[in-house]
């Protein structure tokens, strides 16, 4: 008996994990009791060392002065003050006139404001919510069809998880331990290529199925010039203006060699700036040579451009460190709100309330995974899961391949905190061993667990959209016919060729790895970096100099390393939890 | 039994109001880190007690909240099985799991956090950092953060076996305070003349 135990104390210490969290108690407190029990039971059996307790202390102060985690409130904070300043009602109604006249363009509006809206406030409750409640009845009164009307703004809420500055990034890059701006700067060619395919999916109904999402009617443009024209003349016109001198701008007077990534953002904000002051000039003139239509989209496009610039553009320019980032966004957000008066003290304490609170339980499940690592760790619990996975056949891509296969099935069970948290952390190092660039890997998991957000039925962003999504019978206000409810199926089914589109997008990320590794041309963001490893020292270099016990015995020094390393990526993934019950509503039935 | 329970609603009250005064830290952080590397680029002047201020802050946020955030039952749950399990029986897995896993797991932690806080008192540490903060009062939190978590523990505890001896009701059910999801749907609607749904 004794002997089975020591033998097979990592396994058992895994099956003990998953039925004790089965058992619905709250996860962060659970992972703990199982690595205090087995650490006390290995112990007994003299495989650990009496003093593996002793580290705990240590483990909990590594989590306090992480200044990556700190990225964690900020950005929860700036989500939750910019989701209520109207944002994106703006966004949606003006995106929605503007490509109204197409066949399909409201589907095209949710899927280009959802991809806006990831950009700013990385919450998928938010955009699910506002699409659901602004842009369906209007889809609805139009004749789309239903399962294709909800499974897009589903889908396109679930964008915030991939497009940065997504908290899902940060923990993953937390666990891996890469930096976030590098997770970032490998994101960002998949967040794109996933939006277009999304687009490209709404062309393909539009083209074969016309009648599931048709053109709005003259009727319901109410952006209009007053000789009845659209006005769409002048807005492209301006948009020409202001990409040709974009380009030129990148051309002239940048230096050639400057990375990529910085030329896109500083060329961005020229042309922005062009067409912004073209308008305001126009505007203040008097001059009427642009539409209606086109100064609302100006005016309201540039505020929230100016926000993405001031979090990713600044952390691709390589100004400020992903933390500061989120310091400056939610400094932006509160500016915004109360420049809209939708700032006010109910929602300013609110905000700090909903973040404190996601705070505490991201950060609780992180400590609670360092507390089961050090005695997973020290029954060699990591050995065993990489002897399990790279016996694999296949090398890398069979790896690949079942991790993926892996991730998604549990998906349908877990939400991404609970998957990057326990998941990720165990094929970090295996996925190294294997040469896999963890920047990649980390990519790619997060495409993946993107899904757990639109799986039926217990996907958040189709409960969400069920919560805001007529149940009963109406009469519409525009109209006065009767329209059906939304049914459930039809949500749950509106989903599944989206989560067809992600397993795709999984596919395709495996296949062109280059659209993740561009980060590595990326000399800038080297400055954050350093400036995130002189906090950690900060941190912990008092913590091992000042604390006078031995940590660990020399033989374990290795492991401990790689605990850390290991419960460091679980942190990170916590953090990426908060995104999934998003701002804090109780998190729907699993 | 009845004096349990006041004791409980008075740690109840306890947590609510550090909770609420806390969460202001969020706000500080923010402030803070987004002035500090303004400054940094600005005036290329930057300062190491204005860093670890910012971590200091996060830190209590996450250790002071985390028996606020019990007593709003917030921590991450999978509840696949046990959300189709009865009230009765939702109530014996938190009795259970406050016992065996919660209790053992914040005593513990106070228990070998403390002499470090001690040493780090007595020898008057400092950040290495040129300019850096004291370190024992971050030391010191560590014990705080888990005292409160072990007594909002203790709390749920008393209001989960007077819930199955009938004397209150499900205290799981009780805070109904609305979720910021729901604040923003109200919102909308409100803004576009219709009823809640």
């Amino acid at each position: 008996m004794t002997a089975f135990l020591i033998h097979n104390m990592a396994p058992l210490m895994f099956c003990g994990l998953i039925v004790v969290m089965l058992l619905g108690y709250p996860v962060a407190f659970a992972l703990a009791a199982v690595g205090i029990a087995f650490g006390l039971l290995g112990i007994e059996l003299g495989l650990l060392q009496a003093t593996l307790f002793q580290a705990l202390p240590e483990r909990v102060w590594g989590v306090m002065s992480n200044d990556t985690l700190l990225a964690i409130p900020f950005f929860t904070f700036m989500g939750l003050i910019l989701e209520r300043s109207g944002m994106a009602e703006d966004l949606l109604e003006t995106i929605g006139q503007l490509f109204g006249a197409v066949r399909g363009g409201l589907a095209y509006a949710v899927i280009f404001v959802g991809a806006l809206l990831a950009a700013t406030t990385g919450v998928v409750a938010a955009s699910v919510i506002s699409m659901g409640l602004i842009s369906l009845p209007i889809m609805m009164r139009y004749g789309y069809d239903r399962r294709f009307a909800s499974g897009v703004i589903a889908a396109s809420g679930t964008l915030a998880q991939i497009i940065p500055p997504s908290l899902v990034l940060i923990i993953m890059a937390d666990q891996l331990g890469k930096s976030v701006g590098d997770m970032y700067a490998g994101a960002f060619i998949p967040g794109f290529v996933l939006t277009a395919l999304y687009a490209a999916y709404t062309l393909g109904i539009c083209t074969f199925k016309p009648s599931w999402a048709p053109a709005l009617p003259a009727e319901a443009r109410t952006l209009k010039e007053p000789d009845g024209s659209s006005g769409s003349r002048s807005l492209i016109v301006l948009v020409v203006i202001s990409a040709i001198s974009a380009v030129a701008f990148a051309k002239l007077y940048y230096p050639p060699d400057a990375p990529l990534d910085e030329l896109i953002v500083v060329a961005t904000c020229v042309g922005t700036a062009v067409a912004f002051f073209a308008a305001l000039i126009l505007k203040v003139l008097k001059l009427r040579l642009l539409s209606n239509l086109g100064e609302r989209v100006v005016f309201v496009l540039i505020p929230v451009l100016g926000l993405i610039f001031l979090v990713l553009g600044t952390i691709f320019l390589g100004v400020a460190t992903p933390t500061e980032g989120g310091a400056m966004g939610a400094t932006g957000a509160l500016i915004m709100a109360f420049t809209r008066r939708r700032l006010s003290l109910s929602l300013l304490k609110q905000a700090m309330d909903t973040t404190a609170k996601l705070t505490a339980f991201v950060v609780f499940i992180l400590v609670g995974a360092r507390v089961f690592s050090l005695t997973f760790y020290g029954v060699n619990g990591h050995v065993w899961v990489e002897d399990l996975l790279t016996g694999l056949p296949g090398g890398q891509l069979g790896f690949l391949i079942v991790v993926n296969v892996l991730v998604f099935f549990l998906a349908f069970f877990l939400d991404f905190f609970e998957l990057s948290f326990i998941v990720i952390p165990l094929l970090g190092p295996v996925a190294e061993k294997l040469g896999i660039d963890l920047i990649w890997f980390g990519v790619l998991l997060g495409v993946n667990m993107q899904t757990s957000f639109m799986h039926p039925p217990f996907g958040f962003a189709l409960f969400y959209l069920r919560s805001v999504a007529p149940t009963r019978e109406y009469r519409d206000k525009i109209t006065g016919k009767m329209m059906a409810p939304i049914t459930t199926m039809q949500i749950y089914w509106g989903a599944v060729p989206f989560v067809i589109i992600q397993v795709l997008m999984v596919g395709i990320v495996i296949l062109f790895p280059q659209m993740v590794m561009v980060y590595k041309s990326d000399a800038s963001t080297v400055d954050p970096s350093k400036i995130q490893i002189n906090v950690e020292q900060q941190g912990e270099a008092p913590a091992a100099g000042t604390d006078g016990r031995p940590p660990a015995p020399p033989t374990e020094d290795q492991q401990q390393e790689k605990a850390d390393d290991a419960a460091q990526s679980l942190q990170d993934a916590f953090k990426a939890a908060p995104v999934a019950p998003g701002a804090g509503g109780a998190p729907p039935p699993k | 039994m009845k004096s349990l329970l006041a004791l409980s609603g008075w740690m109840d009250r306890v947590s609510e109001r550090i909770g609420h005064t806390i969460y202001w830290l969020v706000l500080a952080a923010v402030l803070i880190s987004c002035i500090n590397a303004v400054v940094r680029k600005a005036f290329n002047w930057s300062s190491n007690s204005l860093l670890e201020i910012q971590w200091y802050l996060f830190s209590a946020i996450f250790l002071f909240c985390a028996g606020y955030t019990l007593l709003k039952n917030q921590h991450v749950r999978i509840d696949v099985i046990s959300g189709r399990l009865s009230k009765r029986t939702q109530a014996w897995i938190d009795i259970f799991g406050t016992l065996f896993f919660l209790l053992p797991m914040a005593i513990l932690i106070m228990y070998l956090s403390w002499p470090v806080f001690v040493q780090a008192y007595e020898r008057h540490e400092v950040s290495t950092n040129a300019g850096g903060l004291i370190i024992w009062p971050a030391r010191l939190m560590v014990p705080i953060g888990f005292l409160l978590l072990a007594a909002q523990g203790i709390s749920e505890l008393v209001k989960r076996v007077a819930f199955l001896q009938g004397l209150i009701p499900d205290p799981g059910e009780k805070q109904h305070e609305k979720s910021a999801e729901e604040l923003l749907a109200e919102e909308i609607l409100k803004a576009r003349g219709e009823a809640t749904p």
